[in-house]
């Protein structure tokens, strides 16, 4: 089975449209959308509702920087710091364009860092991008059982 | 009569010799009185040789004898004396006795003194025997009844000198005061005819020499009864008890010194008598009687004058320390005055300008500069901004907070140039290490001094030994070059003066400190805003597009004409709207981001863009690209700067046959020199002059949207830009003639503290991003597997 894309939005538009970007992609990986930090949180550590869950880590992690409770730089340093999640590519997919959030993700380790565009087509061409590059072209890490 | 000649140093190899006369131990006394030395128990241990006057007896068969061999009965009175002496030094009147040769010889005044534990006995004559504070009181009762008509310390020492010559009957009795540099100044005078005049004339500071001076201090009054006196000599010449010399500082009867005897001879001087005024502990002048002929003034006489000159002296102190306190009163008024002004005020130097009256009068100055901030500030008479500079320099170099000089030139021309209108200074830092001063300046005050006699010869002629000078003929001599002396008061009121403003400086630091933090938070609120701007503001936007593009997708076939159109609308308000929020957005940051200056290549930067502009298709621009060379400036900051003109030339001129571009460099002149002036010309649009002031507004447009796209925030950025670089930017234009926009760069500009030129790539990339809002970005990769 084809591992899932996590896509972490709390926006109801942004989560629809990804989906339909991605959708149009025809990218046959499953999407998982959580609607903030601490639930995508439980779902990539397998706790709570989630324990049940096979023991597969998503091919990419589509990350928004403003998330309600745990935010999005909190995710990602969450991620980086566990050592059976800190291999997981990780996208900042973010409308902010502040030069401190950008930096912070770098330092945190962030796999890409993408800018919502304004016009829908250019969002979509990304999407695409980063579906195609992450979920089918990359050759992810070999995970340790 | 006059001669005029400058000023010249005064001291000669023969003064020093002067000054190393040991004459507290001249071992001899002057022959109208007589003096022993005794043991506790009365035994004589030295004597002055004319001891053999009163008992008939050589000195040296005298030596070892009771004192009582000598004085009979009054031996006891004197012994009691000595027996009652408190201290050392101050001698004690312990009576009168008539002279053992008897009363053909006027009474004796017996004076004790104790010093360096050896006891002295001094006989000298008196007018009775009868108590000579009861004699003396009717002889100084005249003097002390005026004192309460007199107002001025001339006026005191006029009475006190008239009182002295009708009390003792000296030919000549003069007052002065010692100058700084230790001249005597003749201020008051009683003379009887046949005397000259020396009234107002100055006597050099070395007819008195220092160890003079300094036993003025200690005894109080001096006798030279007959300056053609042969000295007594003590016997034996060594005090058996000491085994040298014996002190005599503090004996009426001393024998002075042959070259003062020879400076008295040489002002036809027979006799004379001096009494020390002495204020607030120092030897402030002198009265000082002279007689044509020898003279004994009776001790009663002497102890009168002694009695007049410590009264006066107290007088002195008093109104002097009067004087003083009511001009220290003045002074504090009036900076109490200005310390009010200026704390009216936001720039304390303004108001001190504007208020030059008091600034001045606070040290009675004729003009005076504030040094503050690198600005200079001149009021009144003072020199060019560029001398005072230069002063600046050099007070930067001089320990302590206050200099002052009455007498400018003796610095040398390289401090300050000479000018008559700022001949002394008086200067305090507020701050040495942000070189921040008040200076004050005085014009010279041309004096002539009256010498009695040319100072400078001195110790010319008579003879290879001492020689005191001869010539007592008036000599003229100018002084130039000085301004009036900086009183004590007034140095002192302005170093209070620093205080207090040292204190407005700390206030205000302290405000902009609290302005600082103020600015700080509000900023923080507006990078809050801003980003709430970005990310919430943008997201509708998007969403509004993005659905829009679904709607035409999926059901564009079915919608109506109109409501394509429609559509079309929404969706153009929407992308407007979304680049209004990115150009605002890069504008703050553009503000906000630190500068980080490194060279840059100017001329690679702008052929990068024509270049550019030649693939997107603007083939037929003709390029006229000067010599552009390097800058110091943030390379990405100046990158939206070149762009933006760029873009602006190639879009206003894209309409022309043949647009024409032209970018070139010169160098800055007038106001802008030490600047580089860039400037990007095209043969566009142009725009009316009347709407300059206009163009460099935030989402400020000279053109309609249909005509020329964009939302006017590039010039505005431009300037933001070029201001924070330290640089001016500005326009010139003419409608269907084409602009030009200007800007110009510091050649040193000023690093911004804390900003380091070592930006990482990342960094860059990030500043890029976030000033780029119409640039499209692909996504930034990076390979998972690094790093891991």
């Amino acid at each position: 089975m084809l591992r899932p894309i996590l896509l972490i939005e709390d926006n109801p538009n942004d989560i629809e449209l990804t989906m339909i970007a991605l959708q149009k992609t025809q990218i046959s990986n499953p999407v998982v959308s959580m609607r903030d930090g601490a639930e995508a949180l439980e779902y990539l550590r397998r706790q709570g509702k989630w324990a049940s869950r096979p023991d597969q880590n998503p091919a990419v992690i589509l990350l928004d920087k403003k998330l309600p409770k745990v935010d999005g730089h909190e995710v990602l340093k969450a991620v980086r710091a566990d050592p059976s999640l800190k291999r997981i590519p990780v996208v900042m997919l973010t409308s902010s364009r502040e030069e401190s959030d950008l930096l912070r993700s770098y330092d945190l380790g962030v796999n890409a860092y993408v800018v919502k565009p304004v016009q829908f087509d250019d969002f979509m061409a990304a999407i695409k991008d980063l579906g195609v590059f992450w979920a089918v072209l990359n050759e992810p890490p070999p995970y340790a059982l | 009569m006059s001669a005029v000649a400058p000023a010249r140093p005064m001291t000669s190899s023969k003064e020093v010799d002067c000054a190393r006369e040991p004459i507290h131990i001249p071992g001899g006394i002057q022959p109208h009185g007589f003096l022993f030395s005794v043991d506790a128990e009365g035994l004589l241990l030295q004597a002055s040789a004319n001891i053999s006057l009163l008992n008939g007896r050589p000195a040296e068969a005298s030596l070892g004898q009771p004192l009582q061999a000598v004085l009979g009965k009054d031996a006891a009175m004197v012994l009691d004396a000595l027996r009652g002496l408190q201290a050392e030094g101050t001698p004690l009147y312990a009576g009168s006795i008539e002279d053992p040769r008897g009363a053909a010889h006027s009474p004796l005044a017996v004076v004790v003194h104790r010093h360096l534990g050896i006891n002295i006995v001094e006989l000298e004559p008196a007018r009775g025997t009868a108590d000579v504070f009861s004699s003396m009181y009717p002889l100084v009762r005249t003097f002390i009844n005026s004192l309460h008509s007199v107002q001025t310390v001339a006026e005191l020492a006029l009475l006190a000198a008239r009182e002295i010559q009708r009390i003792t009957g000296y030919g000549r009795t003069k007052v002065y005061s010692f100058d700084a540099e230790g001249a005597g100044h003749v201020i008051a005078e009683a003379l009887e005819p046949g005397y000259p005049s020396y009234l107002d004339q100055r006597f050099p500071a070395s007819d008195i020499p220092a160890q003079a001076r300094a036993l003025y201090v200690r005894n109080r009054i001096r006798l030279i009864a007959d300056a053609d006196y042969v000295p007594v000599p003590l016997v034996p010449a060594r005090h058996p008890v000491s085994g040298g010399p014996t002190d005599l500082t503090y004996a009426s009867l001393r024998s002075v010194s042959p070259v003062h005897v020879q400076y008295m001879k040489n002002m036809r001087t027979l006799s004379s008598m001096s009494m020390s005024i002495v204020v607030r502990g120092r030897l402030w002048g002198l009265i000082s009687c002279h007689h044509h002929s020898a003279r004994v003034a009776p001790f009663e006489v002497r102890t009168a004058c002694e009695h007049v000159a410590q009264v006066l002296s107290l007088q002195i102190e008093a109104k002097e320390d009067h004087a003083e306190a009511e001009y220290r009163l003045e002074l504090r008024h009036t900076l109490s005055r200005l310390l009010a002004s200026m704390a009216n005020t936001d720039s304390f130097v303004d108001a001190l300008r504007q208020d030059p009256r008091d600034l001045l009068g606070l040290t009675g100055s004729t003009g005076a500069a504030i040094v503050f901030n690198g600005r200079v500030e001149r009021v009144g008479e003072a020199p060019d901004e560029a001398a005072v500079a230069g002063l600046v320099q050099w007070l930067d170099t001089q320990p302590g907070t206050v200099y002052a000089t009455d007498h400018v030139a003796g610095l040398g021309a390289a401090v300050l140039p000479r000018q008559p209108e700022c001949a002394g200074f008086l200067a305090v830092s507020i701050s040495k290490l942000f070189r921040n001063y008040v200076i004050w300046f005085r014009a010279e005050v041309v004096r002539t001094i009256k010498w009695a006699g040319d100072p400078r010869d001195k110790l010319s002629g008579l003879s290879p030994s001492l020689s005191p000078r001869e010539s007592f003929e008036v000599w003229t001599e100018q002084v130039r070059d000085h301004s009036a002396p900086w009183r004590t008061a007034e140095q002192e009121i302005a170093v209070e003066f620093q205080t207090a403003l040292l204190g407005v400086v700390l206030r205000r630091a302290e405000e902009m400190a609290q302005l600082a933090l103020e600015l700080g938070r509000v900023n923080k609120e507006l990078e809050g805003f801003s980003y709430t701007v970005s990310h919430d503001l943008r997201a509708p936007l998007r969403h509004i597009l993005a659905y829009m593009d679904l709607i035409r997708e999926e059901d564009g076939a079915r919608l109506s004409e109109r409501s394509a159109h429609y559509m079309e609308r929404i969706a153009g308000a929407a992308r407007f709207g979304g680049q209004l929020v990115d150009d605002l957005l890069a504008f703050s940051q553009m503000s906000r981001a630190a500068l980080r200056l490194q060279t840059v290549d100017v001329a690679a930067m702008v052929g990068k863009l024509a270049e550019d502009s030649r693939a997107e298709g603007a083939a037929r621009v003709e390029w006229a690209i000067g010599e552009l060379g390097t800058v110091t400036a943030d390379p990405v900051l100046l990158h939206v700067v070149l762009q933006n003109l760029v873009e602006n030339a190639l879009k206003f001129s894209s309409r022309k046959e043949r647009p024409r571009i032209e970018i070139g460099r010169r160098p800055g002149e007038g106001e802008l020199a030490g600047q580089d002036v860039f400037w990007v010309r095209d043969n566009g649009v142009g725009f009316d002059m009347a709407y300059v002031g206009k163009l460099f507004g935030v989402f400020e447009r000279l053109h309609q949207q249909e005509e020329f796209s964009g939302t006017g925030i590039g010039l505005a950025s431009v300037r933001r830009v070029v201001e924070r670089h330290g640089g001016r930017a500005w326009a010139e234009g003419m409608l269907d003639h084409g602009a030009c926009i200007y800007f110009s760069l510091p050649r040193s500009p000023a690093a911004p503290a804390g900003a380091g030129s070592d930006e990482t790539a990342a960094e860059t990339l990030a500043r890029l991003v976030a000033l780029s809002p119409d640039r499209r970005r692909q996504p930034v990769l990076k390979d998972t597997k690094e790093g891991t």
